[in-house]
């Protein structure tokens, strides 16, 4: 029980030290705000720029006293208006890509690279305006930076400050890049297999979509998926991220087992411990218990890759807690998954409503 | 332009009503355009909004949710009538930022950070573990806690920063304090 003492540590750390609340302190100060100022026109300028890649863009007065309830109206009026255009778009864009795609068979070199902001960098060129970014070379932006690449005829790729990317092939139905380090977000409206993006930690494969890519100095990288699929791979270890998840990678490992952005919060850390912690990491087997004990059925995602992961035993306890979250479907056992059965493991993935492993397969040959 | 913080009034620990009237005079040279004061005045309030905010929404969107309010903050500077009351009307522009995230990301609760090294992970796994467990608390529990625990600062520069009440603060500070060790079992 705190004392009078110890309530006043509370209250402005003056008397007795409570060594409960200090003890919270030092380890929830590791969240503390660090974050430095940026000036208002430089967040604005980055505002208004990611506002157009962003749905339902349109927001609602924040401002105390502001025009709060007209501005809900508003936006909500906008994000109908916006889905309803979104769709006409993709399916425009879908038909018109179709027809695109299949049309343009001619070798075609070179991206056009456009200066967002500050003055991003070709091979030692300052971009003004617009530039040309050939095969083998390189595109950096510094802190100030940001630029848009177009990517042939089939997507753009955002290049965000402190990035480095470089074009590394563009023809018939390979398109790629490399990025060494930085941030990238990529809209592709090609068919699966077109864009690709090799990274120091894995190769990240679009399979129709939007993502955002992030590389670290360390080569380390995380992948972020807003619309369609990802595929991740990196020495014959894969991972295939949907709409809505995302997947870390780390350099001389791969990638790492994909999971919804809105997973519980502890399974980003558990999930690190047993992709990237080492067989024997003391820490794996409370991680996976984590990580099973507050999965939820939405993620049968996560657990459908770690089946494929860890040891036998792992397995076991993740078959077991899959079992419960998503039953498999008639004719898969136990021992054919556990055993590492590809038609089983695809047959149960099927039964998630995650689309069909058919079409993923079908395109992932010589990633 | 970027102006490293750190120098502020809320960094060296202490913050009064005092500061109320210097907040005015920053106010002021703020929203007449005057970067630096904005800066000074981010100084003493980051913490505070990044708290409200981590309060309610993933870790990972609060630091562009905190340049968003501040954004939000240096627009509508003219229309602040009280300049003294700098602190209570930014908290209120950040419990509405928080909620108008919400209403966008229902069903998000964290963007986890990946890409620190694992030996880090188990401090971290344990710190946002309780973060969770605060977040279950009522609203203004929540609140004060996570300003108290995780941004450090104490009851009065909590009570001197968001305008709530001194004795509000305490009472929050207090039963919410209870109900964390009650959840935690310590």
């Amino acid at each position: 029980m705190s004392t009078d003492r110890q309530n006043d540590y509370l209250w402005d750390r003056s008397g007795e030290q409570d060594d409960e609340v200090a003890r919270l302190e030092a380890l929830l100060g590791t969240l503390r705000h660090d974050a430095p100022f940026v000036a208002p026109d430089s967040v604005d300028a980055r505002r208004q720029s990611l506002a157009r890649d962003l749905p339902g863009a349109s927001r609602a007065s924040t401002e105390p006293g502001g025009a709060a309830g007209d501005s809900r109206w508003q936006a909500r009026a906008a994000r109908v208006l916006y889905a309803g255009a979104a769709v006409a778009a993709v399916l425009v864009l879908m038909a018109v890509g179709a027809v695109a795609w299949v049309t343009y068979v001619q070798p075609r070199i070179g991206w056009s690279v456009e200066s967002v902001a500050g003055a991003p960098v070709v091979d030692g060129r300052v971009v003004d305006g617009s530039a040309r970014l050939g095969l083998g070379r390189w595109l950096t932006t510094d802190a100030g930076s940001r630029a848009r690449l177009a990517v042939w005829q089939i997507g753009e790729v955002d290049v965000e400050p402190n990035t480095r990317v470089q074009l590394v092939e563009s023809r018939g139905r390979e398109h790629r890049m490399s990025l060494v380090q930085g941030t990238i977000h990529a809209r592709i409206w090609a068919p699966p297999k077109f864009f690709y993006v090799n990274t120091p930690a894995a190769v990240a494969v679009d399979l129709g979509c939007a993502y955002t890519l992030q590389v670290q100095p360390d080569g380390s990288g995380l992948v972020r998926v807003t619309h369609g699929w990802v595929g991740f791979e990196h020495g014959g270890r894969e991972a295939f991220i949907p709409e809505g998840a995302m997947c870390a990678t780390r350099k001389g490992i791969g990638p790492g087992t994909p999971y919804f952005e809105d997973a519980p919060a502890v399974y980003a850390d558990a999930l690190a411990i047993l992709d990237f912690g080492g067989a024997g990491d003391p820490r794996r087997s409370l991680s996976l218990e984590a990580v099973l004990s507050q999965a939820r059925s939405r993620d049968a995602l996560t657990l459908w890759h770690l089946l494929q992961r860890g040891t036998r035993e792992e397995r076991e306890r993740v078959y077991d807690r899959m079992r419960v979250l998503a039953a498999p479907p008639a004719g898969v056992r136990r021992a054919a998954v556990l055993a590492g059965d590809r038609r089983a493991i695809d047959l149960w993935w099927n039964s998630l409503g995650l689309d069909s492993t058919t079409w993923w397969r079908l395109w992932k040959k010589d990633w | 332009m970027e102006i490293a913080a750190g120098a502020g009034l809320a960094a060296s620990g202490r913050f009064g009503p005092e500061h109320a009237s210097e907040d005015a005079v920053l106010v002021r040279q703020a929203g007449a355009g005057d970067e630096v004061a904005f800066a000074r005045l981010y100084d003493r309030y980051g913490r505070m909004v990044h708290g409200l905010l981590l309060a309610r929404v993933g870790r990972n969107d609060v630091d562009d949710l905190v340049q968003d309010v501040f954004l939000a903050a240096w627009r509508r500077l003219g229309a602040l009538r009280d300049p003294a009351a700098f602190g209570g009307w930014l908290a209120t522009i950040a419990r509405n930022r928080a909620t108008d995230f919400q209403r966008r990301h229902q069903g998000c609760e964290e963007l986890p950070d990946h890409l620190a090294a694992p030996e880090a992970a188990s401090t971290r796994l344990e710190a946002r573990a309780v973060l969770a467990v605060i977040r279950g608390l009522p609203p203004a529990y929540r609140e004060t806690l996570v300003l108290r625990l995780v941004e450090g600062l104490t009851g009065p520069e909590i009570a001197g920063q968001t305008g709530l009440t001194a004795a509000s603060v305490r009472v929050n500070l207090y039963r919410g304090m209870k109900l964390l060790r009650e959840k935690l079992g310590t």
